[in-house]
């Protein structure tokens, strides 16, 4: 629990003389105030979110499936003066397949991930991530958005959402920038949106059929635990069994979500059959700069690290 | 702090409330409505002693603020069952000797009922992954598990 206080004490508080006498001004208009006053706003348009977002900025804590959130605020839910509520919003909840996009709204909650037949198919890497998200409460409540914005390093859709080239559309009052997964996160916890933006929506180019992918977590526990790294690898082939393109993507086990480029790099162009996995193993491990923390030592991670990406390319070459 | 109104569907019942804007639907549901049979254990959405079902979905009501659940439906274990007769959950429960202490009983209840809405017929390992958010420290999850095929069965006979 001290971490996540560490963590959400460092998020601006409600002040300011333009904001309290917004809230005096509806305080005025009676006793009963309806959903979407100042200390509880609940858009229904993204138009209006953003509007919102733009006049209050870190003063309204944005929550969308509150799994994160809730969580950070544990027993000090009473100092929040405003709340920024997204998950009425139906345009973010919505999942498009186009022939060369797949766009997911950022309120898609870990759950429809997980079980849409079409995320299955065409995104197995973030379909599996997501039916290991917590549980079952979790997964029903917490969105793809949340898990980008909280912008964990152990975040579990994290790594797939790098494998797989997301781009990230963030909105505000002045229009939309779009945003490569890679070069979204700068830390732990730490993005590049600023406080007028919101998440959009995550645009993924379709994978081509026969892409090969490999998501692996590791933690203490199969359930409910905080994972101590994640592995989200895919592959693509032509049809002399030449890999065309590589990306490894690991979590949990640098400051942010990363690439091992120099894995990459070994694995394309080569033939899936003509792979040294125990290299691919190596060069993986040297790449990731993990730290020491209850979930795992740097050995541990690197390891790990190694073996679960020597086993998934040696997995590949079995099929 | 203005209080935020807020309406929805409570086992069958519609509410209409005022409520502060940081108020958690656990605390909503026990201490304004005194419908106790929900249980706050971590408060931070671990031990699921808290699940309650928000438009048939198993949720964690520690994490989810009342206002969240405007125009929706949510079910506490009071809802489960008839005025007359318990679930059948409720009654593969008694049968099978899954609760000891019962703290854990209730989330365990909306877990599994939450799953047999979904699913008919579920496997052991569908059950034992609807159940993953819910701790037992008592009677172990054997019963538990035992009891929540007896219902979907029982239920599948109908």
């Amino acid at each position: 629990m001290e971490n996540s206080r560490r963590n959400a004490s460092g998020r601006p508080k409600a002040s300011g003389s333009d904001f309290e006498a917004e809230q005096e001004n509806i305080q005025e208009l009676g006793r009963e105030v309806p959903v979407g006053s100042a200390d509880y706003l609940a858009p229904k348009s993204l138009k209006k979110a953003l509007e919102y977002r733009s006049r209050y900025g870190y003063k309204a804590v944005v929550i969308a499936g509150g799994t994160d959130i809730m969580v950070d605020y544990f027993e000090r839910l009473s100092e929040v003066s405003s709340w920024l509520d997204l998950t009425k919003i139906q345009d973010l909840k919505e999942i498009k397949f186009g022939p060369e996009k797949i766009r997911l709204g950022s309120m898609v909650t870990h759950r429809k991930l997980a079980t849409d037949s079409r995320i299955r198919e065409n995104l197995p890497l973030l379909a599996e991530s997501a039916s290991e998200v917590g549980a079952w409460q979790i997964q029903s409540r917490g969105t793809l958005g949340g898990n980008i914005v909280t912008s964990s390093p152990a975040g579990d859709a994290l790594a797939p959402l790098l494998a797989y080239q997301a781009r990230f559309i963030l909105g505000s009052v002045s229009g939309q920038r779009e945003v490569a997964a890679e070069d979204f996160f700068t830390g732990p916890k730490e993005n590049v949106m600023t406080q007028e933006e919101l998440l959009i929506e995550v645009v993924i180019p379709t994978p081509r059929e026969g892409t090969l992918s490999r998501w692996k977590k590791v933690g203490k526990r199969k359930a409910m635990i905080i994972s101590s790294l994640t592995m989200a690898l895919l592959l693509e082939l032509d049809d002399k069994d030449e890999i065309t393109a590589a990306r490894a993507a690991y979590g949990a086990v640098a400051p942010r979500p990363i690439r091992a480029t120099e894995l990459e790099v070994y694995l394309t162009g080569r033939k899936l059959t003509e792979i040294s996995a125990g290299k691919a193993g190596e060069l993986a491990a040297q790449e990731i700069s993990p730290i020491t923390d209850i979930r795992g030592t740097v050995d541990f991670r690197c390891q790990v690290t190694r073996d679960i990406t020597e086993q998934a390319l040696l997995g590949f070459q079995q099929e | 702090m203005s209080k935020v109104k807020v309406a929805f569907t409570l086992n069958d019942q519609e509410i209409s409330l005022l409520v502060q804007p940081g108020e958690r639907l656990l605390d909503t549901i026990r201490d304004r409505l005194n419908l106790t049979g929900t249980k706050e254990g971590c408060g931070v959405g671990e031990c699921g002693a808290c699940t309650v079902m928000l438009d048939g979905q198993a949720v964690n009501s520690c994490l989810v603020l009342t206002a969240q659940v405007d125009g929706r439906e949510v079910r506490t274990v009071e809802g489960l069952g008839g005025e007359e007769e318990v679930d059948k959950l409720q009654q593969a429960f008694i049968d099978h000797q899954a609760v000891q202490c019962g703290f854990c009983t209730p989330g365990m209840l909306m877990s599994a009922r939450a799953l047999l809405n979904d699913t008919s017929s579920p496997t052991r390992e569908d059950i034992k992954t609807a159940l993953d958010g819910n701790l037992c420290r008592c009677t172990g999850y054997k019963q538990i598990v035992e009891a929540v095929e007896a219902a979907a069965e029982a239920e599948g006979a109908d």
